[in-house]
């Protein structure tokens, strides 16, 4: 049995697997390390790459789909990915295909991997940095999946010039304008600096949301379904929201208004030619 | 009045607009650029509302001041809800720094009609011209079209949004002029018609300044008048044939302050507008027709969805066999999305498709079951009553708890 470890990083476990396929080595034969779980037996050193070992042709949108499952944190990943990798080179196709056991999983773990990098997309709050010489927005994130790598670029589509830092508790990127620095482990000042700011109130946005909200239609199932607890304590409205479950609950949800509108004066509009009826 | 006061007011009032979609833009990036946005077709919900409801675009009223009567709207004139009108510089302020802190991917913005059509065409028009020229926004803009507003005032939004929507607001044009006495179908189909011209004339000619490529989409009111979902359908499938619509979204009648007694005073039919927007789904993507949809009843059952009702309906044509029937007929199987259907056709060119491959590929496979033959499955409910399957296979009822 062979033991590796690849530090949870897509081209170590590549150039890995590439060596391991040249020996010939199948894959229950070998066992990539879980950073968090040990093996047994320490990992061995990676096997040296022979330059000399034959060049093994795999599809190209293979390589993508892996490279996309293996953002998974899930027990086993290399381990799925060398044998998916296998059998493929042994003509083995289906291992790709959802329809097999571990193209099946595969495909999962894709979904899962791409699903996440949407929830960064959309629950990413960035604070704004003021009378900072090197940054203009910053963010404290919480990923289930390692997909900041691969996935942060959007935010430099999104904001132009502009510079930002989103740090997780594993790693963290950087947009100074021009360029992308990822950096794995996060600096311990950049995990400091967003998290000063993580969590700090918005009135203006705390009211739009609290606004747009139709009590009339509560519907936690949907909510949570769409957007988990787990998002929550990252989201400028998080603490607003059992807030107006509650209210709503409690019997707001008796017509379509906001809590916020009910109660102020109101006025009924006179046509210049016409007065209309429960004017005031 | 302070701006929180006046977002308050105008997002609660702009809150009946179902659509918040930020999808079909054309790809744009502003990195390495001057200024903000990106869209790329895709669209994204930044947050949901304990309503269940996405939060994509910046969704208010440039004000809730209105001429119109229209009996389901909370701002119609004779509602003595609080009024309130931003600036245009208000609503772009707000709208790049909720953009740039990524609680939204852009603007949709609606307005009561004040002065005239024309004058409040201009202004949401004003406001969409300086969030693209004067700072370069590139993100997603909506603008609401006032039907009675002037072509080329209509032809001008376009060239700066993403998407234009007129709505429809009523199934039929009978209970249009009884609660909308200000609106007119004409004008309404009529500016459906003009973005309709418009667009095509843009995708014409490539060297002409791009018009709405997201295109345009409308709103139905649901159960504030008393037409049945065969007429709701068959409007929507109306629309979608006569202005190429990209979207007919439906709006379960919220009970609104104030109520005039023309609109009914109870919860919103929330499982009829989810079935109506299963119902559209099939329209517009498996190819359904309204008519093979709607039973006798003119309505559809609440208890399942429309296709499984379809297939209950004409067991004549089932079961099918998933290594023959054709892809379209595989995306008629209950529980089988046209996505499912697809892997199945390509994993059917490697081997003979088994029950299990069905499991695999996550069919929800209860409403599958009856209606399937695979290499080592037939159904044995094959000669089981459509009435007893759907016993089985009825959703529990959701409805009621939303109210208690």
């Amino acid at each position: 049995m062979r033991v590796l470890c690849c530090d949870d990083d897509f081209e170590t476990w590549r150039s890995q697997a590439r060596t391991l396929l040249a020996e010939g080595l199948p894959p229950h034969d070998v066992v990539w390390e879980d950073e968090n779980r040990p093996q047994l037996f320490a990992a061995q050193a990676s096997p040296a790459c022979r330059a000399n070992a034959p060049v093994t042709r795999v599809p190209a949108e293979l390589v993508e789909q892996l490279r996309c499952a293996a953002q998974c944190r899930m027990p086993g990943r290399w381990n799925l990915l060398y044998r998916i990798l296998w059998r493929v080179t042994r003509g083995e196709r289906e291992a790709m295909l959802a329809g097999d056991p571990d193209g099946s999983e595969l495909h999962r773990r894709i979904k899962t991997a791409s699903r996440e990098a949407h929830h960064l997309h959309a629950f990413v709050r960035l604070h704004p940095v003021h009378d900072a010489p090197d940054l203009d927005y910053i963010a404290w994130y919480e990923p289930a999946h390692d997909i900041l790598a691969g996935s942060s670029m959007h935010f430099a589509e999104r904001l132009g010039r502009q510079r930002w830092l989103i740090a997780t508790p594993q790693d963290a990127v950087w947009y100074d304008g021009a360029q992308l620095e990822y950096r794995r482990p996060c600096p311990e000042a950049w995990r400091a600096r967003a998290q000063a700011l993580s969590g700090g109130a918005d009135r203006l946005w705390e009211t739009y949301y609290a606004s747009i909200f139709n009590p009339a239609r509560l519907n936690r199932k949907t909510m949570q379904g769409h957007m988990p607890l787990r998002f929550w304590k990252g989201l400028t409205e998080g603490k607003l929201i059992p807030v107006l479950l509650s209210e709503a609950r409690a019997g707001s949800q008796k017509d379509g208004q906001a809590e916020g509108v009910r109660g102020k004066a109101g006025k009924a509009i006179r046509l210049a030619r016409q007065r209309v009826v429960r004017d005031s | 009045m302070e701006l929180i006061e006046k977002l308050t007011i105008l997002a609660d009032a702009a809150k009946y607009d179902a659509s918040c979609a930020s999808s079909g833009a054309p790809k744009r990036s502003s990195r390495g650029k001057d200024g903000i946005g990106a869209t790329n077709g895709m669209g994204i919900c930044h947050s949901y509302t304990p309503d269940g409801r996405c939060v994509s675009l910046l969704k208010i009223l440039l004000t809730n001041f209105c001429l119109y009567d229209c009996q389901y709207c909370v701002n119609r004139r004779s509602s003595d809800v609080p009024r309130a009108r931003f600036l245009p510089e208000e609503v772009i302020k707000l709208t790049l720094d909720f953009y740039q802190r990524n609680y939204v991917s852009g603007l949709f913005l609606s307005s009561g009609i004040i002065q005239s059509p024309d004058y409040t065409m201009e202004q949401l028009i004003q406001v969409a011209r300086v969030l693209r020229k004067d700072h370069q926004f590139r993100g997603y803009i909506h603008l609401k079209t006032i039907p009675e507003a002037d072509p080329a005032l209509i032809a001008e939004a376009g060239r700066y949004a993403d998407r234009l929507s007129v709505n429809i607001e009523l199934p039929s044009p009978d209970s249009l002029i009884r609660l909308a006495p200000e609106k007119q179908i004409g004008s309404i189909t009529g500016a459906m018609g003009t973005i309709d011209n418009a667009s095509n004339e843009s995708r014409a000619d490539k060297r002409a300044p791009r018009f709405a490529p997201g295109g345009q989409s409308t709103q139905m009111i649901v159960g504030a008048d008393a037409s049945d979902d065969s007429r709701i359908l068959r409007t929507a499938e109306a629309l979608y044939g006569d202005y190429r619509l990209r979207r007919v979204y439906y709006s379960a009648f919220s009970p609104i302050p104030n109520s005039p007694t023309s609109v009914p005073f109870q919860a919103p039919p929330l499982l009829r507008e989810h079935r109506l927007y299963q119902a559209d789904f099939l329209l517009r993507s498996y190819g359904f027709k309204a008519d093979e949809l709607i039973g006798n009843t003119g309505n559809l059952p609440l208890d399942i969805d429309p296709k499984l009702a379809w297939a209950l309906v004409n067991r004549a044509q089932f079961p099918v066999d998933l290594n023959r029937a054709e892809p379209a007929m595989i995306a008629r199987v209950p529980g089988i999305g046209i996505r499912t259907a697809q892997r199945i056709v390509s994993l059917r060119r490697l081997k003979r498709i088994r029950f299990e491959d069905l499991l695999r590929m996550r069919c929800v496979i209860d409403k599958a079951r009856p209606f399937v033959v695979t290499s080592d499955y037939r159904p044995q409910q094959d000669t089981t009553e459509s009435s007893s399957l759907r016993m089985q296979l009825s959703d529990q009822p959701a409805q009621m708890a939303l109210w208690a």
